[in-house]
């Protein structure tokens, strides 16, 4: 397969479009650049600024098409080298994996009921629960 | 508070010491990722037969061998965004060598992280942390974070695996992201773990030596680019013990293990390839017998490509090569001096192994290896130049 980074940019207007997404009441930024969203899907990066406050990732599983697409399309990274980054971690002592949901539907339920849930999903699920947070 | 294994171990006693951790594996969650107030429980478990046509190795000795077993177990917890609790305990049974089944505390750390932003953050691990040298050291004992089944023994290798395994200390760390890419700086200061097999192999001709490892210093910069498309890093550590030979005449003298490793990486889509070269300095100082003080630095370089053949089937392909003294890089000096074979300063190791995913929670793998040399094994002396060796694995996770 050809691979290319599409970043996901503001006049994308595809409803399959993968879009970051966090809980409106987290203090994540209005935007982010790529290498951090990547650190946060590596489970690399505990905060999101100099508060400290926790983010708690979320993702679908390792097989889920949408999750290889937000993992190439939009992070730039293929989903066996995230699972090798969560594992690395996990057996190392310095660092955990995310939280892992079935669908996408029970993705904006955790992600709205987690003050500081970071996840994604395709552009036609986001409703007004969660917050979109474009990439920079 | 390692506490040295006794050497000799009990097939029968084995099992049941291991029973008590069995249940666990068994435990199911929603799904693999358990999280419950951010408490994580995962645990692996290998087991490997092993077959050899010559040489001692793992417990194979020219037949076949079930004596490579790794279990795991291991919890972590975040009581507040700046701080990670995380510990290990592990079990590895090897046959003929210190590793006795016996759990072990493989990690251990408090991991506080005083400076996060959105482009940085810095911290510290206090407690046993597993020390990063090269690519794999840190996992070394997880078989799904592994190429194969065997790490590139000229690197990693396990005959003194426990003076480069882990240290009981602190390590500082600094993480920077960049426009494409992530520097990362490691820095640690801390007393390494022993056991048996390191007395064995830092011995004087079967005389009883004591190593007692003292403060020693690691340190890893590492760049992943793109994602880690391209990883590049260098490890280098300082790590010192002390030498003591027991009865007969008194040793008190220093060794020194100074390894420096380059490592690169590059990862497409379905393949990559991982090149790592090291210097090993190894020296022994102030001995009583100014004979067996020396300075030999060895050589290690592997060449590896790992290839995806289909979603769950994984190629491993790897040239690997490493000499006891680059001054005497095949021997020969030696051989005249000591007497040993000439190819016992050295391993030339040419691998190939399949890893199947059968599941997310199963992996399987077979891997063969032809060897010419013994500078990696235990029993070096009496054993044959060339040999193969053979491996299957099967490893459960959860």
């Amino acid at each position: 397969m050809l691979f290319c980074i599409h970043a996901y940019a503001e006049n994308s207007t595809s409803p399959h479009d993968l879009v970051l997404i966090a809980n409106p009441d987290s203090r994540t930024p209005m935007s982010i650049s790529r290498e951090t969203a990547r650190a946060i899907f590596a489970m690399r990066q505990r905060s999101l600024d100099d508060s400290g406050a926790a983010i708690e990732v979320f993702v679908l599983p390792d097989a889920s098409p949408v999750h290889s697409r937000f993992a190439k399309q939009v992070l730039g990274i293929y989903p066996s080298q995230l699972r090798l980054a969560w594992d690395r971690g996990v057996y190392s002592g310095t660092g955990q994996a995310p939280n892992q949901v079935t669908n996408q539907a029970q993705m904006l339920d955790r992600i709205a009921n987690t003050t500081n849930g970071v996840g994604y999903v395709e552009r036609e699920w986001v409703d007004e629960r969660v917050r979109a947070i474009p990439l920079r | 508070m390692n506490a040295s294994a006794q050497y000799r171990y009990d097939k029968r006693r084995w099992p049941r010491r291991l029973s008590c951790l069995l249940p666990l594996l068994c435990y199911q969650a929603d799904s693999s990722l358990a999280a419950v107030n951010n408490l994580q429980i995962h645990g692996f478990l290998s087991q490997t037969l092993l077959y050899t046509d010559r040489n001692h190795f793992f417990g194979a000795d020219g037949n076949l061998s079930a004596d490579y077993t790794e279990l795991g177990l291991n919890a972590s917890l975040r009581p507040s965004s700046r701080v990670l609790v995380a510990a290990q305990v592990m079990a590895r049974r090897v046959g003929d060598s210190a590793s006795d089944g016996s759990p072990q505390l493989d990690y251990g750390v408090v991991d506080y992280q005083p400076y996060t932003s959105a482009s940085a953050n810095a911290g510290f691990q206090i407690g046993r942390g597993k020390l990063p040298l090269g690519i794999y050291n840190q996992t070394r004992d997880v078989a799904f974070t592994r190429p194969g089944i065997l790490l590139p023994q000229s690197i990693y290798f396990d005959r003194t695996r426990n003076l480069g395994l882990a240290a009981d200390g602190v390590m500082t760390y600094v993480e920077r992201r960049l426009s494409n890419g992530t520097l990362r700086f490691n820095f640690g200061v801390g007393v390494p773990l022993k056991d048996d097999d390191v007395e064995r192999a830092l011995g004087f001709q079967g005389h009883p030596t004591r190593i007692d490892p003292k403060a020693s210093m690691i340190s890893q910069l590492q760049y992943e680019h793109d994602g880690g498309r391209v990883v590049a890093a260098i490890s280098t550590a300082r790590v010192k013990a002390d030498i003591e030979e027991i009865g007969g005449r008194r040793l008190d003298g220093e060794f020194y293990f100074q390894p420096i490793i380059f490592s690169a990486q590059y990862n497409a889509e379905h393949w990559n390839l991982t090149m790592e070269y090291a210097l090993r300095k190894r020296e022994f100082s102030g001995l009583s017998n100014p004979a067996l003080n020396s300075q030999v630095t060895g050589e290690s370089a592997y060449l590896q490509y790992t290839r995806l053949l289909s979603e769950d089937w994984r190629w491993l392909l790897r040239y690997d090569l490493a000499i006891s003294d680059r001054d005497d890089r095949w021997g020969y000096r030696q051989s005249e001096v000591s007497g040993s074979p000439a190819y016992s300063a050295y391993a030339r190791d040419w691998t190939t192994g399949l890893q199947w995913s059968v599941t997310p929670r199963l992996l399987l793998a077979a891997e063969y290896h032809y060897v010419t040399g013994t500078f990696w094994l235990t029993d070096r002396d009496d054993a044959s130049k060339r040999w193969n060796l053979l491996l299957m694995q099967m490893t459960l996770r959860f």
